[in-house]
């Protein structure tokens, strides 16, 4: 993998002519660094998939550019746009997208294929990675048989076998219950600190903003504001949070795995007389183990705890 | 397996109601043509069955006369003994032939009769299953299958060329889909034909390590007014008579084959790659480039009609060895120039079904994945 810097520079895409115009995206600016985890928000018909489109070559902006690493993606033939989707990007859907007629190993494996890797060496990458990602027992499975959670995760397998500078997903945690969301956002942001990969995730879903390093909202196809969330919203006191959160003051940050939880729904563990909110049994076990750890450290990636 | 196929493949398999249809369209288009010309050929096979087993190598006729059927040759005797005189003629042997009805109660049947003597080395019946293999006076042998389709058997009297003659012998491969072949006397065909001092034929066969056609052009140089052929010569006119008379027919049946073999083809395919084209958006995103798509189409359009070819040719092979077993006078003769040109008529159809559904796919958006939708 190198390192990757995606610019996105006055981008609009306008759909239509004339009357019928549509203008999905107006004048966009954005640039992502390598590592970076940032996450479009906005209602929908903002842009937010248009934008997303754009950034990864799968639509060409109507003015402005998009530009990976000083190359202007945008002014590019489209026939040197497959190989710039084949091993710059990597996709990620809300439906998942997966080849029914293919197993989970052949679901990853044909991307490595169709990146010049022969079938052995497709299939071995492949099996490492879905092993890697706790798929090494549905390798042989169809999509069908998987539950929502697995086939994205073939789907983040999927993006990253011909190890991709950028990810970016669409709506990765839609079509999910809150507790695979989570672990799907949390795999997300284990491949950007770790791998040092980049990802750009659109979403309307309010629970995932702290996993990103970055949050922008996007509305009539224009940001309209951009906050750096930052990790160490993370990790801090529950009386802070109220401060913390912004938009969503009905929300709060559960300290060990850093998602954000509605304190009606969350798990409540009281110590020291305040009372702390977890996404799940597992985490508030985890708190109640060593509950200092998760008040002093500030940073500790909360995935080195499995749930 | 490279991705192509795997791909093709998966996606034929996946809806398995699609692809019988598909292959079984294909099936019975291509089983229709494969079929007329098993027909045609093993009649052409039937026909030549008499000139094949006949013992002769080179067949000296009237002038001009190059095949047996529908056809009336006459020469004098006296060629016979010219014939015998040119050098790699080892033996030489007249016969009588003539287009006859054979009538056996109230069944009757069009026959080559063949006027043969008993002591003549070649042409007579090859494979007589019963009674006697020579034929005298008043005798006469015919086909087993006309004969127990007739009700007739040996000892039983059957009219031929105007006269009645007793069964003496019942012969086998002497019988086709249009005729049958008979063998009365020598004496008797000539007595019947007003006794005219003539030969239809003279069978020639050949000194050792003398050529057939070399020893042909022998006679036609060194005996006038004859036309001599080698045996193999002889039944190629023969076969391209019937070739001649069936080559609109079976055109025609070409068309029809390829036209239906084409619908069924390029309907399933279209249908096929419109119920995938959110697949094939989502390979296109991921990176496919489109010849990589267009290999996945047309392998799925040269996989059906592969199928569909094999299941034609089983069918047809079934057909063939269904017919062998019935009392019809008919074989089936699949051979190596039909296959070929079904199978190029098979690999035309595969091209040209792909096209329409390459064009889809070339058209296709790969934004078409962010469009929300249900797949998987």
């Amino acid at each position: 993998m190198t390192t990757l810097t995606l610019e996105v520079r006055e981008a609009t895409k306008r759909f239509g002519e004339g009357d019928a115009a549509v203008t999905a995206v107006r004048g966009v600016s954005l640039a992502v660094e390598s590592g970076e985890v940032v996450l479009i928000m906005g209602p929908s018909g903002s842009g937010k998939t248009t934008l997303l489109s754009m950034m990864g070559a799968l639509l060409k902006p109507t003015k402005g550019s998009i530009h990976l690493d000083g190359i202007d993606i945008s002014a590019l033939s489209e026939g040197r746009l497959p190989e710039i989707r084949l091993r710059k990007f990597g996709f990620v859907f809300q439906d998942f997208n997966l080849l029914s007629a293919l197993s989970v190993l052949e679901n990853v494996a044909i991307v490595a294929e169709l990146a010049g890797l022969n079938g052995r060496a497709a299939r071995n990458k492949a099996t490492a990675l879905l092993t890697d990602l706790g798929l090494g027992e549905r390798l042989d499975f169809l999509p069908e048989k998987l539950s929502g959670g697995e086939k994205q995760r073939v789907a983040i397998a999927r993006a990253l076998i011909n190890d991709p500078a950028l990810i970016l997903a669409d709506e990765p945690t839609a079509n999910l219950d809150s507790r695979i969301g989570h672990e799907i956002m949390r795999l997300l942001r284990r491949i950007a600190r770790e791998q040092g990969r980049s990802v750009v995730i659109v979403s309307h879903d309010q629970r995932i903003r702290d996993i990103a390093d970055r949050v922008l909202w996007l509305e009539d196809g224009a940001f309209r504001d951009s906050r750096s969330v930052g990790r160490q919203s993370m990790f801090r006191n529950p009386g802070d949070r109220e401060n913390e959160m912004h938009e969503t003051a009905t929300t709060v940050v559960d300290p060990v795995c850093g998602m954000t939880v509605e304190p009606e729904t969350a798990i409540v563990v009281v110590h020291a007389g305040a009372p702390y909110y977890f996404c799940e049994i597992a985490c508030a076990e985890t708190f109640s183990d060593g509950p200092e750890r998760w008040l002093v450290r500030q940073d500790p990636d909360p995935l080195e705890h499995s749930h | 397996m490279s991705a192509t196929w795997l791909l093709a493949r998966r996606g034929l398999a996946r809806n398995r109601v699609r692809l019988l249809v598909s292959v079984g369209g294909v099936a019975l288009a291509l089983s229709l043509t494969l079929a007329l010309d098993a027909i045609y050929a093993g009649v052409a096979n039937q026909l030549t069955t008499y000139i094949d087993r006949s013992g002769a190598d080179v067949w000296v006729s009237q002038p001009g006369v190059r095949n047996l059927h529908m056809v009336a040759s006459w020469l004098p005797d006296s060629v016979i003994g010219q014939v015998r005189a040119v050098d790699g003629v080892a033996e030489a042997a007249p016969i009588l032939y003539s287009t006859d009805t054979i009538t056996a109660g109230d069944e009757s049947t069009v026959a080559y009769v063949i006027g043969t003597r008993a002591d003549a080395p070649m042409g007579g019946p090859s494979e007589v299953v019963d009674g006697s293999g020579r034929v005298g006076p008043g005798e006469v042998i015919i086909d087993r299958g006309f004969a127990r389709k007739a009700g007739v058997t040996l000892g039983d009297v059957v009219t031929v060329l105007g006269g009645e003659a007793v069964i003496v012998g019942l012969s086998e491969g002497t019988a086709s889909l249009v005729n049958s072949v008979a063998f009365v006397s020598f004496d008797d065909f000539r007595e019947m034909r007003a006794g005219a001092p003539v030969v239809s034929f003279v069978l020639v066969r050949t000194a050792e390590g003398a050529s057939p056609d070399g020893v042909a052009a022998g006679i036609e140089r060194l005996v006038a007014g004859v036309t001599a052929q080698s045996r193999a010569t002889f039944a190629a006119g023969e076969r391209r008579l019937v070739t001649d008379m069936s080559a609109e027919i079976i055109s025609i049946m070409d068309v029809i084959g390829f036209v239906v073999g084409l619908a069924v083809v390029a309907l399933t395919v279209y249908i096929a790659t419109l119920a995938r084209r959110r697949e094939y958006g989502v390979l296109k995103a991921l990176g496919a480039r489109n010849r990589v798509l267009y290999r996945i189409v047309l392998a799925q359009a040269v996989l059906s009609v592969a199928l569909g070819f094999i299941a034609g040719l089983a069918f047809t092979g079934l057909l063939a060895f269904l017919v062998a077993r019935t009392d019809l006078n008919l074989e089936l003769a699949i051979t190596a120039a039909s296959l070929v040109k079904v199978g190029l008529l098979a690999a035309v159809i595969a091209g040209l079904a792909a096209i329409l559904p390459i064009r889809q796919v070339a058209e296709l958006d790969p934004a078409i994945v962010f469009r929300r939708g249900v797949v998987t």
